[in-house]
Formats: structure tokens, sequence, C-alpha cells
């Protein structure tokens, strides 16, 4: 199948080349050509020149902002893609921005489906990502074959939305989670006991999660590096509090989080792993223990 | 001076009738043409658009709900403006949102400051806001006869913006004051203790506040009626949120508060006065 591209960052590039390898005619746009040079691709001129080539587009870009551009700006994907043909988005975005940008799709007769991912850019590079998918059932099982070669759980959530919402829910459950992981490596070491031996000890029991695993061996490790950089889950933050408002619902712990990532970010942290919550809290108190 | 005056809600009116028994002359418009009237008996000129209330006039002033209101207004004012028109506005902004609504007017040859108020209803009636004001030296001088008639404490605060960080800055101490007092109430209630006699001993000391005398008696009195909005402490909480979220501020007391406002939204308690977090309170701790 032709399958289009956009979005060829650490999560899409692998996401990409898997289809490619499944047996798919590749077509990539990319904001900068030569960031698609090196694919086994057919590089096209416009967002819109793809989506005349392609029955499927993924895109997995940034900001709702960059989502509608690319689907339904000047030269955008609406502008070539035929009735009938669908659009995927994996981008994190807020769920009110993909059901008006599925609304505005659906007017053309092209189908969308959000469909964010969960797992990370290792998730992407062992085709494991989790995917949640809001619109509509008929058309994700069409597209199904091809979310295959990226992951091994999809999950038809809801309507157009509902993936963001389902996506969301991810982000405050998993950053909170390394929120916790870090204050607890924090307490650990300003009580003089070994972090690792801390995370092992927990690893069996029921504070074990992947979180403490992943997130917290790099904080064991002091490995900042990103895996996933903090700046997004700050963004992701930014959507999540947005819809909380919107909603009327209250999340005390996600905003007292949402308050340790902007702190994060003033620090500079931005593009390195979002276990620098750790450095955050270091960076509250000093390293002097407290006898009393 | 002659002077336009938009938006006529319970701060705005008010203000405009401040206005003009400060001997201005005032053309007033409002979206609802009725809010207009008690305005035109008070010897005001109806206007039938906002290009008709800046047209003819030295001064522009608005006091509406939100960014978007301000920057449709002040659309409509650029149609009417006479050169060298001052725009002021004194609704509650993101400081982002004002910056850029001054550079579009500034293209358009208008001088225009944001000057956003504190003291609620009662500070406007009695002409007592404080009024914290953002743009040129030249346009604060030209609206000081203005905000004479409205406020007592008026400053100055810097550049194009600053008066609406100012006011953000108000709304963090103001919102955690609030939910300070009421959470005093709530332990004192719970401990048994006579919460008006704890109110009269703190009174006294450093935990003294215009908030603990004034909205503290309204809460004792169980009086929730507006007042200020919780919906609107809401909505200028996060502005003060989006901010931090864009600079990278950590402000976890105002984040923790801005959740509380954001759960009297959505339980219903909206339209009444910011101190009924009391009753939120009251009800997360088995009280109500």
């Amino acid at each position: 199948m032709k399958v289009g591209f956009i979005g060829l960052g650490a999560m899409g590039r692998p996401m990409a080349l898997h289809l490619q390898r499944a047996g798919h005619d590749l077509h990539v746009w990319a904001r900068r050509p030569e960031s698609a040079a090196d694919l086994p691709a057919t590089v096209c001129a416009t967002p819109a020149e793809l989506g005349r080539r392609c029955e499927v587009v993924f895109t997995i870009i940034t900001s709702s902002a960059d989502v509608e551009a690319v689907a339904l700006g000047a030269d955008g994907l609406s502008e070539g893609m035929a009735a009938g043909s669908v659009l995927v988005d994996c981008s994190t975005i807020a769920p009110d921005a993909a059901r008006r940008i599925a609304g505005r799709l659906a007017d053309e007769g092209i189908h969308m489906l959000d469909a964010p991912v969960s797992g990370g850019s290792q998730g992407a590079i062992d085709a494991t990502l989790a995917i949640m998918a809001g619109g509509d059932a008929a058309v994700l099982e069409r597209v199904r074959p091809l979310l295959a070669c990226l992951g091994q759980r999809i999950v038809h959530v809801g309507p157009n939305g509902a993936g963001q919402v389902a996506k969301a829910c991810n982000q405050m459950i998993m950053v909170a989670a390394i929120e916790a992981a870090a204050e607890a490596m924090r307490l650990a070491a300003a009580a003089g006991v070994d972090q690792a031996r801390v995370r092992a000890a927990l690893a069996g029991g029921s504070a074990g999660s992947r979180v403490l695993e992943v997130f917290g061996g790099r904080m064991v490790a002091r490995d900042f590096a990103a895996g996933v950089e903090a700046r997004l889950h700050h963004k992701d933050y930014g959507l999540v509090l947005e819809a909380a408002r919107k909603s009327g619902v209250p999340v005390p712990l996600t905003a007292a989080v949402s308050q340790q990532l902007n702190a994060l970010m003033s620090l500079g942290w931005g593009d390195d792993d979002t276990a620098s919550l750790l450095r955050v809290l270091e960076r509250s108190a000093g390293d002097v223990s407290r006898t009393r | 001076m002659k002077i336009g005056f938009i938006g006529l809600g319970i701060m705005g009116r008010p203000m405009a009738l401040n206005l003009l028994k400060g001997g201005h002359e005032v053309t007033v418009w409002a979206r609802r043409a009725e809010s207009m009237q008690p305005l035109r008996e008070a010897g005001a000129q109806g206007a039938d658009s906002p290009a008709g209330a800046a047209q003819g006039n030295e001064l522009v002033i608005s006091m509406v709900a939100d960014a978007p209101d301000v920057a449709e207004v002040m659309r409509g004012v650029v149609q009417g403006a006479a050169p060298g028109l001052v725009a002021v506005d004194m609704s509650t902004i993101a400081p982002a949102a004002a910056r850029r609504i001054g550079e579009e007017l500034a293209a358009a040859g208008i001088d225009f400051m944001d000057a956003p108020v504190s003291g609620g209803e009662v500070g406007a009636i009695a002409g007592t806001l404080s009024i914290m004001a953002g743009g040129s030296e030249a346009a604060f001088a030209r609206a000081q006869p203005a905000f004479a008639c409205m406020g007592k404490n008026i400053v100055h605060v810097g550049a194009s913006g600053a008066g609406q960080v100012a006011k953000a800055c108000n709304q963090i101490v103001t919102g955690m004051g609030v939910l300070a007092v009421a959470e005093a109430f709530a332990f004192a209630a719970k401990n048994g203790v006579d919460r008006s006699r704890v109110r009269e001993a703190l009174l006294g000391g450093f935990a003294y506040s215009k908030i603990l005398e004034n909205h503290g008696q309204r809460m004792l009195d169980r009086n929730f009626k507006p007042g200020f909005k919780s919906w609107m402490h809401e909505k200028d909480l996060n502005i003060v949120m989006q901010t931090a979220h864009e600079l990278g501020v950590c402000l976890p007391g105002a984040a923790a508060t801005a959740q509380m406002f954001n759960a009297m939204v959505g339980s219903g308690l909206g339209e009444e006065d910011s101190i009924a977090v009391l009753k939120l309170l009251e009800r997360l701790s088995g009280q109500a």
C-alpha cells in the first residue's frame, strides 16, 4: 500500500521504517528535506502532494497548531487526499483540536483517526507501542494491519478525540509516577540509603512499576539523556490541565507535578529526560542532611 | 475630558458613572443596549458601536470579559479613532494578549494602555479601585484624570503588559488568601472552635489581612453572593498558570489553588463568590 509519513523525529523515523520494511511503498514529507534524504522513501514536495499519492497518511508532530497546519493549511494534506483516504494522527494534541480537525476533514470525505502512542522512542524502535485510537471503528479496522507494524496493543477507545483523552490520562499517570519515583529516590539518598538497592527492593512489590524500572533506573545511573524529552511532557501537561479546566475536573496532583515540570524547564533541562525531575528536587534543597 | 466607555457590567457601570460624576463627557457602548439606559439617564451619550464610542473622544476605556472581547471592541475603536487617541483596557486578560493588542493598536497610531483593577464591585462603586497600569508615560498622564475618578491607589507599573502582570500577581495573592482563610475556618470548625473568635484573635497579628477581615466576615455570615464570582477568579488563575507554563515559573501554591477553583466551577459554585471555596472545603472535610 502507498503509505505517507510526516514527522521524522525520534518517534516518527523508526515508525516509518517499520511500515517500509513491512512492504509498504513509503512516501514522506519533511519540513527540512535533508532529514528524509537517507530514507528508502519517495520524498514529496508538499503535504498536498504526499496526500495525492497515498491511501493512508501518518503524522506524528509536536503541537495542535502543527497538525492543523499540515492537515488543513495551504498545500496541506486536505488539498491532496482523496475522499475515502485516511489520516492517522499519532501526535499528542488537545482532544478538542483532534475533533475539530477530524470534522473539517470529514467535510472533504477524508477519514481521520487520532491515534496517539505511548512507549517512547524505544517502543517505536521495538514496534511495541501502545496505540490509543479515536474515530470510526470501521476505519480503524481498515488501517489496523498498518498499526500492527508499529505496536502490539491497539485499543479503539471511542469516537474522534477519545484517543487523545486516553493519551492525556496516560501522561497524567506516567509523569506523576516519575515524580513519585524521583521523590522516593531523593528521600533515600538524603537518608543515606543506596538508591539502587531501594529501587531493587521495591521492584518486586506493590510499588513496582514500569516507570520505576525505566525512569528510576535512569535516576540511579544519573543518565539524564532523553529517552523522552521532558519538554514534551511539559507540553502535554499544559494540554491535560486545559482539558481538566474545560471539564471542571479538579486535578490537584497533576497541577502540583506541572509546577515541578515548570521548574525543570526554567532550569534548562527541557531537552533532557524527564528523569531530571530528580534534579529539580535536588535543586530545591541542598544535600545537607538534617538530623533531629 | 471626552471619554468613550465600553462594557457596562458589574464593574463597568459604576466606573462609567464615576467618570460622569467627575465632570467628564462620557459616551457609552455595551453589547446589550438596555444596559446603557441607566448611564443615559445619568447624562451619558449612547453609541451604536465601539467605533461610535471612540469617535471624537480623547480617551476610550474598555471593561469587558476576556481577551477576545477586548480584541474585538478595539478593532471597532480603530475604525472610529481620531489621531492621538489613547485606548485603555481595564479588563483582566493575559499579559501576552495585552502586549499583542498594544502592538496592533500602535500600528494604527493609537497609544494603548493595560490598566486592570482590583477592589471588586464595592471599590468600583466607591471609586476606590486599585489601578495597575502598563504602557507609555504619555498615555498614563493622559488617562490620569479618568483614573482619578475611578480609583485611589493608581500605579504605573511599567511598559505594555506590566499592568496585567501586576493583576496576575494580585490574583495569586488574593486567590491563595481566600483559600487560606477558608482553610483556617474549616480547620477551626472541625476542631469545635468558634470561627468568629478565631478571626477576631487573628486580626490583631501577622495573619491580619483585608481578606481575613472582609472575606472572612462574609464566610462567617455565609453570604456567598458575588462580589467576585468564582468562575472569574478561576479564569484569572488560568491566566496565571498559562503564563507560568510558558515562562517556566514554579508556582505550587497557585497551582493547588487553581484546582480548588476549578473544582468550584465543576461543582456548580461558579456563580457564587470566591469565598464559596469554604463550602468545597467543608464538603471535603465531612462538615457539610
